[in-house]
């Protein structure tokens, strides 16, 4: 699959405003201002995957889309272990960040993806005209690649190109960092693409 | 990413659905659900390792690598074209792993990898000498086909065994 200048901007605009929607959330929720980078879209071969997605241990909340596109693809969010210790610490008060993931991370981190992603879907959704909503969330604490692979073989069954949407989000105070990722099925990359070339049709 | 993970630098990195046979080090980084399907020929210091996503192809055949039936004809082939005979050649299957709690859907295809795997090598008669299947955990393979063959497999949890 080859992305086109074009189609690589209007796939990132569509991604921005889900991004920009799931960081308006988070920041409210820790009451601090967050950060975005602008969305990166990459089609990447899946033998490569492991030159984009790293090995650092992380929280993986996945999430397979659903609504008027049944089985779309999925939307995950990923955040490095002290991420998100440092989040359930702002959400409890506590302080302590030397520590073992334990199990209010672990509900933590699912409940901070699923607001994040939710808002994500709402706002794409919305562009497209369609309804989509995220499957109750899947956790994974572990090597991101790793988990990666699962969701891959999801998705990229008879095709050998995943369509990856990637954001970072990011706090200075409390310091966090994230990722969002978007990988659509094949059939969802397509209604993508058609809606993009209807959006960039002249008025008339 | 780095790709020289055990101070090798001459190591083959297999991404997902890649396959070689050779001589040469190999390895697979972050196996999560994948298997890495490793046949060895002692006698001929020859290896090949198969970076599986998916237990069947249905006849898709591009990408011998990415399913298990594909990836053991194309694996089995490539040894026997290089000199290789079937009761020389042993097996060491690695990964499979069902990452995901909360989860009762398809993310975790690990399980079903890792016994298609298994089912393939019996029927071709091929002696499993190492297996670590499984589990909730990711992790790394690293070869060397040279003799015995080496192996080392470094977990999700810092811990590493090395054969």
């Amino acid at each position: 699959m080859e992305l086109n200048p074009f189609q690589k901007d209007a796939l990132a605009e569509f991604g921005n405003i889900g991004a920009a929607h799931a960081a308006t959330t988070l920041s409210q929720m820790l009451m601090s201002p967050i950060e975005m980078t602008v969305p990166e879209v990459l089609a990447i071969d899946i033998a490569d995957l492991h030159n984009h997605i790293s090995n650092e241990i992380s929280a993986m909340v996945v999430f397979q889309i659903q609504g008027e596109v049944a089985d779309g693809g999925y939307v995950v969010v990923s955040m490095p272990r002290e991420t998100v210790i440092q989040l359930t610490n702002q959400m409890l008060g506590t302080t302590d960040t030397d520590r073992e993931i334990n199990e209010m991370d672990q509900s933590a981190a699912i409940e901070i993806g699923n607001i994040m992603i939710s808002a994500f879907l709402d706002a794409t959704a919305e562009l497209l005209g369609i309804v989509m909503l995220p499957s109750p969330p899947a956790l994974a604490i572990d090597m991101a690649h790793a988990a990666f692979e699962s969701i891959v073989a999801q998705v990229a069954g008879d095709v050998n190109d995943v369509l990856i949407f990637n954001t970072e989000l990011t706090s200075e105070a409390p310091p966090v960092y994230g990722s969002i990722y978007m990988l659509p099925n094949a059939e969802l990359t397509q209604q993508l693409f058609l809606m993009l070339e209807r959006m960039m049709e002249p008025l008339s | 990413m780095e790709n020289n993970f055990f101070g090798e630098e001459t190591a083959i990195i297999l991404g997902l659905g890649e396959l070689r046979v050779g001589k040469c080090p190999m390895g697979t980084i972050g196996l999560g659900s994948c298997i890495a399907l490793i046949l060895h020929d002692q006698r001929r210091s020859l290896a090949g390792l198969a970076h599986i996503m998916l237990p069947e192809s249905r006849g898709v055949t591009d990408r011998p690598g990415k399913f298990a039936d594909t990836a053991m004809c194309a694996l089995l082939e490539e040894m026997v074209e290089l000199g290789s005979t079937k009761s020389s050649i042993t097996a060491i299957v690695v990964g499979g792993a069902s990452m995901f709690e909360f989860s009762a859907n398809s993310l975790n295809i690990g399980e079903r990898n890792a016994a298609v795997v298994k089912e393939l090598l019996q029927e071709q008669g091929i002696r499993i000498e190492h297996e670590e299947t499984g589990g909730k955990i990711g992790r790394s393979v690293y070869y060397w086909p040279e003799g015995k063959g080496r192996l080392i497999i470094k977990r999700a949890d810092g811990t590493c065994i090395a054969l």
